[in-house]
C-alpha cells in the first residue's frame, strides 16, 4: 500500500513553537491575582507530628491561605489510595509536604515558611524493602487496611506489602526437577528520577461559585479531573482541566499529582488562583521518582537450551506511598518472564512501603527494572550450560503460537521477537573476532531482548474529533498530551492522508481542554498512537463518510461513487465535478442557494478489546493489549585502568508494525536510549542512614549530556503489521529504554569477563569489580 | 529564591575598599556569580550585601608581557582566558584547566579570581595555577599585598585572604623555557562535571629538568606536591621516575569519600591520571 503521508519523514509540526520559544507550558502561565506556593517540608524520614504552629507565618503582610494535613483529609489515588496532600499525623519521607502557603509572592511565600515551627517526634524508619518485609520492620501504613484501592491490587494488612502479584503458570516444582542445570542470581537496581526538563507545574482555583479549574503540567487531563472529583467530592462538570504544552512527563506527570494541593489553597484563599511550580530539589526530594528493585531469579534450564522453569521474585522500594507502584509492580509481574516462553513459572511481584521518597511511573513502567534482571539472567543461564546467548534467546524467544505467562496464546500480528534479535545480532557482527585488546581497553558486545504492553487497567478508552474548516483545512481534537513523543504529528499525518490534504492544512488542538476536548484515559503506557491513533483513524472515517453524504446530494451521483483527493471530493469519471471540500465544510449549498446538511464533524472512539482481569491467585488472564517486542545490543570499550566504559555503539530494533513517521520514530530512539545509559551508568539517588536524599540536584544525580552518548546508534524499524491497529503501528514510547542496561551489561562482561548485577555501573563500581576479579585470580 | 539583599556596584576600587570597610561580614563580593548565587539560594549563606566588582574597570580582562607574564584581573571570564592564544599556547596547563571547567555557558559568567576564592578543594584552576608557581594580588585597607598561591589556600572553602581585603588580580610568570603542561581531570561521566580527582603537570627538559604536580579533589586543599620534582632532576630511566613520582603523590594525598567517589578510587586515579599526564607530557622526551 502507498500512502501520500503515513510513512513519510514529516518534520515535527510543533517544531517551529518550541525552537521559538513561544510554544506555552503551565510553568510560564501567569493569571490575574495568582498567588505562589511554597512547602515546608519534612526532614525527617519517618516521625509523628506533635505540634505546628504557623501562627508567626500568618501574620506576614501578603500570605494569603496556609494549609496543613489537618485541614484536607482527603485522599487522593488512581489505584491506592494512600496519600494526603500534607502529612496527617506523621511524615513518611524526608522532603514530604507538610504546611502549605500561598502568597503575593514566592519570597512572601518562602518567608511565610522560614517562620513555621514543627514539632517532631522521631519514628524508627525502614529504607530497604527487604527489610520492610520482616515481621518486625516499622510499619509505615498503620492504616492499610482501610484504604480503597483498584481491585486488581492486594496489599497485605499490618505489613509493608502495598500489593502482592502472583503469577502460578504450570507446575514450577515438576519444571526445576525436570532441569539439568538451575542458575540462581539477585539483582539490584536504585531509586532514580525522571528528570523531566520542565519540573512539576500546577495552577488551582476553587471558585465561589463551585466551578474548579486547572492548569497543569499533567499528562492526562481527563484523570486529573476524574481523580480530583473523587478526592474531592465535587461533580466533574464543575472541573475544568487545561494542560497545554508538556516540558518532559516520562510518566512522572501520569495521574495526579499537586493539583489537589493547588485547588484547596485557592478555596482558602477565596478563589484566587494559586499556582506551584516545583524546584529541582523538589523534583527529587517531593515529587514522585522511579521505584528501586531488587530481583532473584531462579532458572531451570534444559542442556538443549530450552528453560523448563522461573522462579521470580521482585521486590519493589516503593517509597512512602504507592499508589501507582502497586501497578508497577503488576505489570512487572503479569511480563516477568521477558519476551520468551517457560512452561512452568512461579513470580511474586511485591510493592514495598519504605521511608523513601514515593514511586511513579517512569518510562518503561517496571519493565527497565525487570528486563535488567531477566536479561542479565539470559546471558548467565546461556553460559551455564555453554550456549552463545543469542542462540539461546532464540531458542526459547516468545513467536506467534507461544503461551505467556500470563497464558495467552500469542497471535499471528503479535511482532516478532526473534527478527529484532537476529537483526541486533548482525549489525554487532555477532560471533566475529573480537578486536584486540590496546594497553588497558578492552572491547565486547552485548545483547539483551524485550517486550512491553500498555499497562492499564482492560477497559480504559480514548476518542477523537476532526473538524472539516471553510477553507478546507481540517482540525482535530485529541486528549493525548504532547511532551515531546511526537504523536501529534503522526495523527496530523493520518488526517491528511484520510482527507487527501497536505499535513500543513491539518492543526492538531495542542492545548487540551476537558470541558471541549474528547475524552483519552491517559497519555501513558506507550499506547496513544494505538489507542488515540484508532481513535482518530474512526473520527477521520466518520468525517469521510459525513462529506460523501453531503457531495453525494450535490453532485447527484451515489456515496460510493466518490472519492477524496486533492483536497477535493471527485466522482468518478468525472473529474471535472470536484468540490473543493472547504464549500461543503460547514454544509452544502445547491444551485438555488438552499443549504443542506451540515458542519463536517467527525468523531471517533476506540476501547481496549478484548483484555481480561487476572487470577488473583494466578495471574491467569489477558493483560496485553498488544506486545511490542524488540531487542537492543551494544558494543562497548572498556578502560581496565579507570573502570570507565565507553559505548561505541548502540543497536535497537523494535517490531513496531509500521513507523508512522520514521524521522520521529528514530528521534524516540535516541531520546530512549540515552536515558536508558543514563541510569545504567550514572544516575541513582544517594542516601544517608537517616534517609536524607545527598544527591538532590543536577551536580550529583548525574544525568547523561551531550559529550556522554554514544558514538553511534543503530535504530532497526521492524514492520510486522498489527491487525486493527492504525496502518499496523505499535507504540514504542517507552521500549527504546528498556533492555539498555542489559545489554551494556553483556557487553562489558564480554570484553572483561567481569559480570556486574547491580545498577548503576559507574566509573568507580567497575573499577571495583574489575579489581575484585583480579583479586580472584 | 534567593534572599533579599542590597546590590552595590563601585566604580574604583578605593569606592570598593571603602564599602568593604562599611559592611565588613555583611557583605559579599560577586564576580561571575556562578557559586556565590547558589550559595544565597541554598541559604546557606545570607549576604545583606552583594556588591558587584563588575564596574571596576581596573578589574577587568587580561593581560601579558614577556617579562612579566600573565596578569588576570578578577572579573575576567573563563571564556576571555580560553579564547585568549597567549593563554593557548604558553600557559596550556591553565587553558586545558579552564577548558574543562563546568560548560562553555556557565564560562561566560564564572571568574579564574573566583575559581580560586571559592577554594573548594575541586577547584579545577587551582591545580594549574599552583604549578605555574602563581601570585595573588590582593588588596584592602591597608593596602596592598602578594600572596603566593601556594599560601593561598587554608582549609576547605578557606584563603588566607583577612577581612576588608580582596583578590585584584592573579599573576602569573612565564614558564620555563620549554615547558609543557596539562590538566587531566577524572569525572563521573564525560560530559560536565566537578572533578573527582584532577591532575595538573608542568614539565620541561630543555636545560632544566623540572616536573611539577598538582591535584585536586584529594586533600582539603588543592594541592602541590613538591616531593615529586626533586626525582627529575635525578638520574635514571623515565619510566622508573614517572613510578616514583605516581608513589610520592599517593602518600601525599588525603581524599575522603564522598558522594563524587570513593577514598579508594580517588588514590588510584590520582596515581592512573598523574601517570597519564607525565607519560603524555615527558613521553617525547
Amino acid at each position: 500500500m502507498k500512502y501520500s503521508y503515513v510513512g513519510k519523514e514529516i518534520s515535527r509540526i510543533d517544531a517551529c513553537e518550541k525552537v521559538t520559544g513561544t510554544a506555552l507550558y503551565t510553568a510560564d502561565m501567569k493569571l490575574q491575582g495568582m498567588l505562589y506556593t511554597r512547602l515546608l517540608k519534612s526532614p525527617h524520614a519517618h516521625a509523628r507530628i506533635l505540634k505546628i504552629d504557623t501562627s508567626e507565618a500568618e501574620k506576614l503582610p501578603g500570605v494569603r491561605a496556609i494549609l496543613t494535613g489537618e485541614e484536607i483529609p482527603h485522599q487522593f489515588g488512581i489505584y491506592m489510595t494512600d496519600k494526603y496532600m500534607l502529612a496527617r499525623e506523621k511524615v513518611r519521607h524526608v522532603g514530604e509536604p507538610v504546611v502549605a502557603v500561598a502568597a503575593d509572592t514566592e519570597e512572601i511565600a518562602e518567608q511565610a515558611v522560614e517562620l513555621i515551627k514543627v514539632e517532631y517526634e522521631e519514628l524508627p524508619a525502614v529504607f530497604d524493602p527487604c527489610e520492610a518485609l520482616k515481621t518486625d520492620a516499622p510499619l509505615v501504613h498503620e492504616n492499610l487496611h482501610e484504604y480503597l484501592h483498584a481491585p486488581f491490587v492486594f496489599p497485605k494488612p499490618h505489613t509493608n506489602i502495598a500489593n502482592h502479584f502472583k503469577l502460578r503458570k504450570g507446575d514450577v516444582e515438576r519444571g526445576f526437577k525436570g532441569a539439568d542445570v538451575i542458575v540462581e542470581n539477585e539483582f539490584n537496581q536504585p531509586m532514580v528520577q525522571n528528570v523531566q526538563m520542565e519540573t512539576h507545574a500546577s495552577i488551582g482555583q476553587w471558585l465561589p461559585s463551585g466551578q474548579i479549574n486547572v492548569w497543569s503540567s499533567a499528562q492526562s487531563p481527563f484523570a486529573v479531573r476524574h481523580l480530583l472529583s473523587v478526592g474531592l467530592g465535587v461533580p466533574i462538570h464543575k472541573i475544568n482541566v487545561q494542560v497545554p504544552y508538556v516540558g518532559g512527563g516520562f510518566g512522572g506527570k501520569a495521574g495526579l499529582h499537586w493539583e489537589p494541593l493547588v485547588v484547596l489553597l485557592s478555596k482558602k484563599a477565596g478563589g484566587r488562583p494559586v499556582k506551584l511550580v516545583m524546584t529541582r530539589e523538589e523534583e527529587f526530594n517531593t515529587a514522585a521518582v522511579r521505584q528501586g528493585m531488587h530481583a532473584r531469579i531462579k532458572t531451570g534450564v534444559k542442556r538443549d537450551g530450552k528453560i523448563v522453569a522461573g522462579e521470580i521474585e521482585y521486590i519493589w522500594d516503593s517509597g512512602a506511598y504507592a499508589d501507582y507502584g502497586v501497578n508497577i509492580g503488576r505489570a512487572a509481574g503479569y511480563s516477568c518472564s521477558g519476551p520468551y516462553e517457560i512452561p512452568n513459572v512461579k513470580c511474586d511481584s511485591l510493592t514495598v512501603y519504605t521511608n523513601h521518597p514515593y514511586g511513579t511511573a517512569y518510562r518503561g513502567f517496571g519493565h527497565v527494572e525487570f528486563h535488567w534482571a531477566i536479561e542479565r539472567q539470559m546471558d548467565l543461564v546461556a553460559r551455564a550450560i555453554g550456549m552463545d546467548p543469542v542462540e539461546f534467546r532464540l531458542k526459547n524467544a516468545a513467536l506467534p503460537g507461544c503461551i505467556t505467562v500470563t497464558g495467552e496464546k500469542l497471535r499471528e500480528d503479535c511482532g516478532r521477537v526473534d527478527e529484532c534479535i537476529k537483526a541486533v545480532a548482525k549489525e554487532l557482527r555477532w560471533g566475529k573476532k573480537k578486536p584486540e585488546r590496546k594497553g588497558t581497553k578492552v572491547r565486547g558486545i552485548g545483547i539483551a531482548a524485550l517486550w512491553k504492553a500498555p499497562a492499564m487497567p482492560p477497559y480504559t478508552s480514548s476518542s477523537a474529533i476532526v473538524k472539516l474548516n471553510e477553507d478546507g483545512t481540517a482540525t482535530l481534537s485529541i486528549s493525548l498530551i504532547e511532551m515531546g513523543q511526537g504523536t501529534a504529528t503522526a495523527f496530523a499525518q493520518m488526517v491528511a492522508e484520510g482527507l487527501q490534504i497536505p499535513v500543513e492544512k491539518v492543526k492538531v488542538v495542542s492545548r487540551q481542554e476537558t470541558d471541549y476536548a474528547p475524552y483519552s484515559w491517559q497519555t501513558v503506557a506507550s499506547r496513544g498512537a494505538f489507542m488515540d491513533g484508532n481513535a482518530v483513524l474512526r473520527a477521520i472515517e466518520d468525517a469521510r463518510g459525513q462529506i460523501k453524504e453531503t457531495a453525494a446530494e450535490l453532485l447527484g451521483v451515489s456515496k460510493d461513487k466518490l472519492t477524496l483527493a486533492d483536497g477535493k471530493v471527485l466522482a468518478e469519471g468525472r473529474p471535472e465535478k470536484g468540490l473543493p471540500l472547504g464549500t461543503i465544510a460547514t454544509c452544502g449549498i445547491l444551485p438555488s442557494g438552499s443549504g443542506i446538511k451540515g458542519p463536517i464533524l467527525g468523531y471517533g472512539y476506540y476501547t481496549a478489546e478484548g483484555l481480561t482481569g487476572l487470577d488473583p491467585e494466578t495471574g491467569q488472564g489477558l493483560p496485553a493489549l498488544m506486545w511490542t517486542f524488540g531487542a537492543q545490543g551494544a558494543e562497548v570499550e572498556v578502560d581496565t585502568e579507570t573502570g570507565e566504559v565507553r559505548v561505541l555503539k548502540v543497536v535497537t530494533a523494535l517490531d513496531l508494525g509500521k513507523a508512522l513517521n520514521p524521522l520521529l520514530v528514530r528521534g524516540q530512539i535516541y531520546g530512549g536510549v540515552v536515558q536508558g545509559l543514563g541510569t545504567t551508568f550514572s544516575e541513582e539517588f544517594i542516601f544517608n542512614e537517616k534517609g536524607v536524599l545527598l544527591n538532590n540536584n543536577l551536580t550529583d544525580y548525574k544525568i547523561f549530556r551531550a559529550p556522554d552518548i554514544p558514538d553511534e546508534f543503530v535504530p532497526i524499524l521492524i514492520e510486522n503489521p498489527k491487525h486493527n491497529a492504525p496502518y499496523g503501528a505499535r507504540g514504542i514510547g517507552e521500549h527504546p529504554t528498556i533492555s539498555i542496561g542489559p545489554a551494556v551489561a553483556n557487553a562489558i562482561y564480554d570484553a572483561t569477563g567481569v559480570d556486574l548485577y547491580d545498577l548503576p555501573m559507574s566509573r568507580e563500581k567497575v573499577w571495583l569489580e574489575l579489581k575484585r576479579a583480579e583479586g580472584r585470580k | 529564591m534567593i534572599p533579599k539583599f542590597d546590590y552595590l556596584r563601585p566604580k574604583t576600587t578605593e569606592e570598593l575598599v571603602g564599602l568593604m570597610a562599611e559592611y565588613g561580614e555583611d557583605a559579599k563580593l560577586l564576580a561571575g556569580g556562578t557559586d556565590l548565587l547558589v550559595l544565597m539560594r541554598d541559604k546557606l549563606i545570607r549576604p545583606r550585601y552583594v556588591i558587584d566588582l563588575k564596574g571596576i574597570g581596573e578589574l577587568r580582562g587580561l593581560s601579558w608581557d614577556e617579562k612579566r607574564g600573565l596578569r588576570i584581573g578578577a572579573t575576567a571570564t573563563l571564556n576571555e582566558l580560553l579564547e585568549s592564544e597567549v593563554v593557548k599556547e604558553r600557559f596550556s596547563v591553565l587553558w586545558s584547566a579552564v577548558g574543562v571547567l563546568a560548560d562553555p555557558t556557565l564560562r561566560n559568567r564564572a571568574t579564574l579570581v573566583g575559581n580560586i576564592c571559592n577554594a573548594s578543594p575541586a577547584a579545577d584552576t587551582a591545580p594549574a595555577l599552583l604549578v605555574l608557581d602563581a601570585e595573588v594580588e590582593v588588596a584592602g585597607k591597608d593596602g596592598e599585598r602578594i600572596i603566593p598561591i601556594r599560601d593561598f589556600f587554608t582549609g576547605v572553602k578557606r584563603t588566607s585572604l583577612k577581612p576588608g581585603e580582596f583578590v585584584r588580580a592573579v599573576r602569573i610568570p612565564n614558564p620555563p623555557e620549554g615547558a609543557k603542561g596539562g590538566y587531566y581531570k577524572w569525572g563521573r561521566t564525560r560530559g560536565e562535571d566537578l572533578a573527582v580527582v584532577g591532575v595538573a603537570a608542568l614539565v620541561a627538559n630543555s636545560g632544566r629538568r623540572i616536573m611539577r604536580v598538582a591535584l585536586s579533589s584529594v586533600f582539603k586543599t588543592p594541592l602541590r606536591v613538591f616531593e615529586v620534582e626533586k626525582i627529575f632532576e635525578g638520574e635514571g630511566p623515565l619510566g622508573e621516575q614517572i613510578e616514583r613520582a605516581v608513589s610520592v603523590v599517593r602518600e601525599k594525598i588525603a581524599p575522603i569519600t564522598d558522594v563524587r567517589g570513593g577514598k579508594e578510587y580517588r588514590l588510584h586515579m590520582a596515581g592512573a591520571l598523574t601517570r597519564r599526564a607525565l607519560e603524555e607530557l615527558l613521553g617525547g622526551s
